[in-house]
């Protein structure tokens, strides 16, 4: 077991002590990544539902459309006697309030889910992660000017602003892309990126007054350099934690947004991609909560599942690329 | 740090025009006003609305309407009438003949503040922080020290149920196991004055944050484990590894204060799904409800309370920065 | 005519308060509370300015006007034992009971009737629903005088006169403590045989002036001035938490047999926890509970579910593309299910209809079969059209106001309209926020080419229906919809004095308003609640707002022998 002495990135990879292999860093951290079980079986599920997404026409046995008269808020095929219905064995998972298949309804919802919580999340990593870098370790007037920046952001009305949104380009070119759902993605990201950003800045302030920064700005890096090859790394921690957390924040924005009219347009055609996702099958379930709870039981264990399929990745992840780590597990 | 705290408190001036404009200006320009009103009831008609546009000054010039909401404007009977500036937060154009600092903050006669919208929220929001803090970071902590055994797993499971149940199915759930199966409390609260009828609301809206806090918390301690001084401290005496500890969850606490901060101004506003789901009398549903009833003069005046609320936190987070972690300067 | 009618109905009321007071079990000194969920907290509680079903729910229990609605829908004496219109009908002369009071002790004298409608008036009120009295001679002009002054000063004036509160042989009142100031005469400015009826809303409240002047603008929110004339009196207000009313023993119907507590939990699921937990007597139901409903013989048998006050119909913009053309209209209201949407949408919680006075109401016209659902039809009334085919039709969008239930809804018709028309149909569905869907659907400019939209009744008169809503100028002209043989129906209606001839024009009126096809009639409402077994004696109404017995609640009471042990 070895273990470097010093935190991440703090001398440059040239000077390591100990070049145990000839492989690149790359390499070892994917190496260490397959050996992480839990890191695994989260990219597993990840892929599984990516395939699920891509194959969604294929792997539905309805149209996720479809109204099925006579058979609504029909419990899954293994239930019998529930509100004096029992499952069918047509509908696997049940119908919902129309009668329409919840299996196709969630298989379709893995496509619109998936990309609502890995996109927006994405973006606000990053915008977040530019801003809360520049401030706390740039401090002074820069810092204080980005975070009464924050301060006006945290307190936007973003319900007025997604109102606005959606009435002034929702007939526009944008606001048509991705059936409403790029429109979606830029207005999540404007409005949430200060969280991350506040994080960040936290770290940097804490980081930036820390040994391995003075050295390293003692040999001469420069400062972009210190940020990303030195802070930045030692800030994966909080970032990987509120990565995890932005996923399932944004899936379920997203159904409470459909009902301000922003993001998804409701569809009628069975052709379209986008068609229904999992947080509006919440709302659905929520609602329904006594005719039929399956209903609300499918989508929130597909949320449950890719969370914690990022969680044990962004895990593995962040120890994989750690040095320190290396051969613990 | 006398001259910091003031500094960053006349920030507050800009920080709050800019937002009052902000709103202002998205206010003004989403479709619909107040007098637009649900369509199960009658609509109001057009002279009505004219009317009404005329007596509370709608239809005077944009700017005019906000310098009069800032500063103030002579009413009727041409005595000038202080705006937000004198704490006046302006009339609701629904909740017609009370003004907007008298639904937030007034309580009903005879009663304290604690017994007002505002007070209310503030109630339920510090109680779900104190979940937050107290559950969450021993979770947190706990998990840690016993990195991939069942207590981290454990950690984790709440910490996902935390983040991947939505507050309203949550809401529901708890509600139907224990007030329906259970029958431990009531399912309607008609008086908010036993500490058991908060419990559950409370636990519901401070879920997300508790469970946020304590991964967060968890991460940072496992980064503040892998440093060598911990590592060391550890193999010595029992009392060293309590100051150590001590010292340590200091440390490893930046990224969980940083959340916290915003977290309170937050909680103590409230939620619009738990306050609609309990019957709750806090300001979320005052909020959510004033912006689909174009209710301008509610909406500007939460907002701006919120806004306070939000730098207040965020300055008393940098605040604590400086006393975790005597390195980090504060500019002044 | 008149007379007669108010005495028919006087000899109504009388039966019904012996059946109320007379019947085997009706209980004398038994007192219960009923505890009722009612949803979303009032904006106001204010009789003059009051104008959601809520709210008016809250006041109909503190204040009662001087007529009054009973359960069948038919204008009963309320305060005014009374009134006759002057032959030609343009004058309308009440007259109060005796020995009248407020809930204090107070008197109540016309005087106080005639302060509440000249403050529904005073454009400074500034009510939301002060319109609905415009028949006064010179209200319109009051409310309308804007800045002007003198134009004010002068409206005001003739609408001063045109309400007067004097003594029965004619001499004036002196004020408010005038015990024989009993009767009050209101001048319209054309023949409103139905305006009785209309004095029977919350508008016509007597709100004390002296507790309003005392209170500020908050009265209304503190029990202490919230005197009324109703069966009950606010007890106890917490805003968006609890109202308790309690039985006002001087009530000249008898003080009612239990006191009333509303709560305010607008999410439907847990109302229904609530319910089954015993701490409601009474909520709404909602339609994702049904499942659940019907499946509990205990929670079925305690369903009620009954014809409510409101219709709904896909508007037609008349001049959008492609509605302009009559014959495209008629195949869209052809292709309509209004059987399968009852079942599958509504959980059979509405009722399917094609005429627009909902039934219950004076109007109705039963039978009708126009534009009734039938797919051959449906497309020939396409080939007929100037588009000649489906696959000519420019795009539709079908807007709504984007809530979990409406996106149901209108994915439902839009899937059905596919299915009837076909794939060449190109519809798309537009949610829109609601409050930007009500800006949007109120103005002939912004409202879209098809939408769903409806009327509740405020009173029970075919006049509210049609003259109010499709008459030029009225709530349908955002669809652009305007005949002027359908106007000269209804102006010549609205005049008729004679009972039988009114309601022979109203009829014609609706008969040429169906002939348009302007819109496509869906359902009525239905009002469906789920009531506890140990509240008896409630007469259901179209027109309750909050709980079964609403509009008559006075002859309900609480069988405690049924309540279950706690």
């Amino acid at each position: 077991m070895t273990v470097t002495n010093q935190p991440i990135g703090t001398l440059k990879d040239s000077l390591l002590p100990n070049r145990r292999t000839s492989h690149s860093l790359g390499y070892d951290a994917w190496q260490r990544l397959i050996r992480n079980k839990a890191a695994v079986a989260g990219m597993f599920i990840i892929a599984f539902f990516v395939i699920v997404a891509l194959f969604a026409p294929a792997l539905s046995p309805y149209s996720p459309i479809e109204i099925h008269s006579g058979v609504k808020y029909l419990p899954p095929m293994w239930v019998k006697d529930f509100n004096g219905q029992s499952g069918q064995a047509e509908y696997i998972l049940g119908t919902d309030t129309l009668g329409r298949d919840i299996l196709s309804r969630v298989v379709y919802g893995a496509r619109v889910s998936m990309i609502v919580g890995l996109v927006p999340t994405i973006i606000i990593v990053i915008i977040g992660t530019i801003i809360g870098m520049l401030a706390g370790y740039s401090g002074g007037k820069v810092d204080n000017l980005l975070m009464r920046l924050t301060d006006i952001v945290y307190a936007f009305p973003d319900l007025l602003f997604f109102i606005i949104v959606m009435v002034s380009l929702r007939d526009t070119f944008i606001g048509q892309m991705l059936n409403g759902l790029l429109l979606l993605f830029a207005a999540l990201a404007i409005v949430n990126w200060v969280g991350v950003a506040r994080l960040i800045r936290g770290q940097v302030l804490s980081l930036k007054e820390k040994e391995f920064v003075e050295a390293a700005r003692c040999i001469g890096a420069k400062d972009l350099h210190i940020m990303f090859r030195h802070i930045l790394p030692n800030s994966l921690s909080p970032l990987i934690v509120s990565i995890a957390f932005s996923i399932p924040g944004a899936i379920i924005t997203e159904a409470i947004l459909g009902y301000l009219g922003l993001g998804l347009r409701p569809s009628s055609d069975p052709k379209d991609i986008f068609i229904t996702s999992w947080g509006s099958l919440l709302l659905d379930g929520q609602s329904a909560i006594n005719a039929q709870p399956y209903l609300l039981l499918v989508p929130a264990v597909c949320v449950a599942l890719v969370v914690l399929a990022f969680t044990f990745l962004g895990d593995g992840l962040r120890d994989a690329l750690d040095p320190r780590m290396r051969g613990t597990q | 740090m006398a001259t910091y705290i003031i500094r960053r408190l006349l920030w507050l001036i800009p920080v709050l025009l800019v937002v009052s404009v902000i709103t202002f200006i998205l206010m003004k320009n989403t479709p619909g006003g107040p007098w637009d009103r649900d369509l199960e009831a009658r609509q109001v008609d057009k002279r009505t609305q004219e009317i009404l546009s005329e007596y509370y000054g709608l239809n005077k010039p944009l700017w005019r309407q906000y310098v009069a909401y800032v500063v103030g404007d002579f009413n009727k009977e041409g005595e000038f009438v202080w705006g937000l500036v004198a704490g006046n937060m302006g009339p609701s154009y629904r909740q017609r003949g009370r003004t907007v600092q008298d639904i937030l903050f007034k309580a009903p006669v005879g009663k304290s503040f604690w017994f007002s919208r505002a007070g209310y929220s503030a109630r339920l929001g510090l109680f779900a922080l104190a979940i937050a803090i107290f559950v969450g970071i021993p979770i947190g902590i706990f998990a840690a020290l016993g990195q991939n055994t069942w207590r981290d797993y454990l950690g984790l499971f709440i910490a996902t149920a935390g983040i991947s149940v939505p507050n309203f199915v949550m809401g529901i759930f708890l509600i139907i196991v224990f007030g329906s199966w259970l029958g431990l409390i009531r399912i309607v609260v008609k008086e908010w004055n036993s500490i058991s009828v908060w419990i559950v609301p409370a636990l519901v809206l401070g879920f997300n944050t508790t469970a946020y806090t304590a991964r967060l918390t968890r991460s940072s301690m496992l980064e503040v484990l892998r440093q060598d001084y911990v590592r060391t401290a550890r193999a010595k005496g029992l009392a060293e590894r309590v100051v150590i500890f001590i010292h340590m969850l200091k440390n490893a606490m930046i990224p969980v204060v940083t959340i916290l901060g915003p977290a309170l101004a937050g909680l103590v506003t409230g939620s619009f799904i738990i306050e609609t789901m309990f019957g709750f009398p806090g300001l979320g549903r005052a909020y959510v409800t004033a912006i689909s009833q174009r209710d301008y003069s509610m909406i500007l005046g939460t907002t701006i309370f919120y806004a306070i609320l939000v730098a207040l936190a965020n300055l008393s987070v940098d605040l604590v920065y400086a006393f975790i972690d005597p390195r980090i300067k504060l500019h002044d | 005519m008149r007379k007669l009618f108010s005495i028919l109905s006087l000899v109504i009321l009388a039966s019904m308060v012996l059946a109320a007071c007379g019947g085997a079990k009706a209980p004398t000194s038994v007192h219960g509370t009923l505890r009722v969920n009612v949803g979303a907290f009032p904006d106001i509680i204010d009789p003059q300015k009051s104008s959601f079903v809520g709210e008016i729910g809250h006041l109909n229990k503190m204040y009662e006007g001087l007529t009054k609605f009973n359960a069948k829908l038919e204008t009963v004496p309320g305060a005014a034992e009374s009134w006759t219109y002057s032959p030609d009908g343009t004058e309308l002369t009440f007259t109060l009971r005796k020995n009248l009071k407020y809930s204090d002790g107070s008197l109540l004298n016309a005087e106080r009737f005639r302060y509440s409608l000249l403050r529904n008036v005073n454009p400074a009120t500034a009510g939301e629903y002060a319109a609905i009295t415009d028949e006064i001679l010179g209200a319109p002009e009051w409310r309308g005088c804007g800045e002007d002054v003198a134009a004010c000063d002068a409206a005001k004036a003739v609408v001063e006169t045109s309400l007067v509160a004097s003594h029965a042989n004619g001499d004036a009142c002196t004020g408010y403590d005038d015990k024989s100031c009993n009767t009050f005469t209101v001048k319209l400015s054309k023949p409103a045989p139905y305006f009785h009826t209309v004095l029977a809303l919350w508008v016509g409240y007597p709100a004390k002036q002296e507790n309003i002047e005392a209170g500020g603008e908050t009265w209304w929110l503190d029990p202490q001035y919230h005197t009324g004339n109703g069966p009950w009196m606010l007890s106890e207000m917490e805003q968006a938490v609890t109202t308790k009313f309690v039985s006002n023993p001087e009530y000249w119907g008898g003080e009612p047999y239990y006191d009333i507590e509303y709560s305010y939990i607008t999410d439907s699921a847990v109302s229904f926890e609530a319910y089954k937990n015993d701490e409601f007597d009474v909520i709404a139901s909602a339609g994702e509970d049904f499942g659940a409903i019907e499946s509990d013989p205990d929670l079925k048998a305690q369903h009620v579910v009954y014809a409510g006050s409101c219709t709904i119909a896909i508007m037609f913009h008349q001049l959008k593309e492609p509605f302009t053309d009559q014959k495209v209209r008629e195949a869209f209201a052809y292709a309509l299910d209004r059987d399968a949407w009852v079942a599958d949408v509504d959980s059979n919680l509405s009722l399917p209809t094609l005429t627009w006075i909902p039934p219950g109401y004076p109007g109705y016209k039963e039978g009708e079969t126009r534009w009734g659902y039938d797919p051959e039809k449906a497309l020939q009334a396409i080939a007929e059209s100037s588009y000649g085919s489906v696959a000519n039709l420019p795009e539709i969008n079908v807007t709504f106001s984007d809530t979990a239930r409406n996106r149901v809804r209108h994915e439902w018709i839009v899937a059905k309209w596919k299915d009837v028309f076909g794939p060449d149909l190109k519809i798309a569905l537009n949610a829109v926020e609601s409050t930007t869907y009500t800006a949007l659907t109120k103005d002939i400019e912004t409202a879209p080419s098809v939408f769903r939209l409806g009327w509740c009744a405020d009173y029970p008169d075919p006049q509210n229906w049609l003259s109010v809503y499709w008459k030029t100028g009225g709530f349908g002209e955002r669809i652009g919809y305007s005949n002027p043989e359908f106007d000269a129906l209804v102006n010549a209606a609205d005049v008729e004095l004679d009972p039988a001839k009114r309601a022979e024009l109203y009829q014609q009126a609706q008969d040429l308003f169906m002939d348009d096809a302007a819109v496509a009639m869906m359902y009525n409402t239905k009002n469906h609640y789920l009531v506890k077994p140990w509240v008896k004696g409630w007469s259901a109404s179209p027109q309750d707002g909050l709980f079964p017995g609403d509009m008559d609640p006075t002859a309900m009471y609480i069988d405690e022998t049924l309540l279950p042990a706690q």
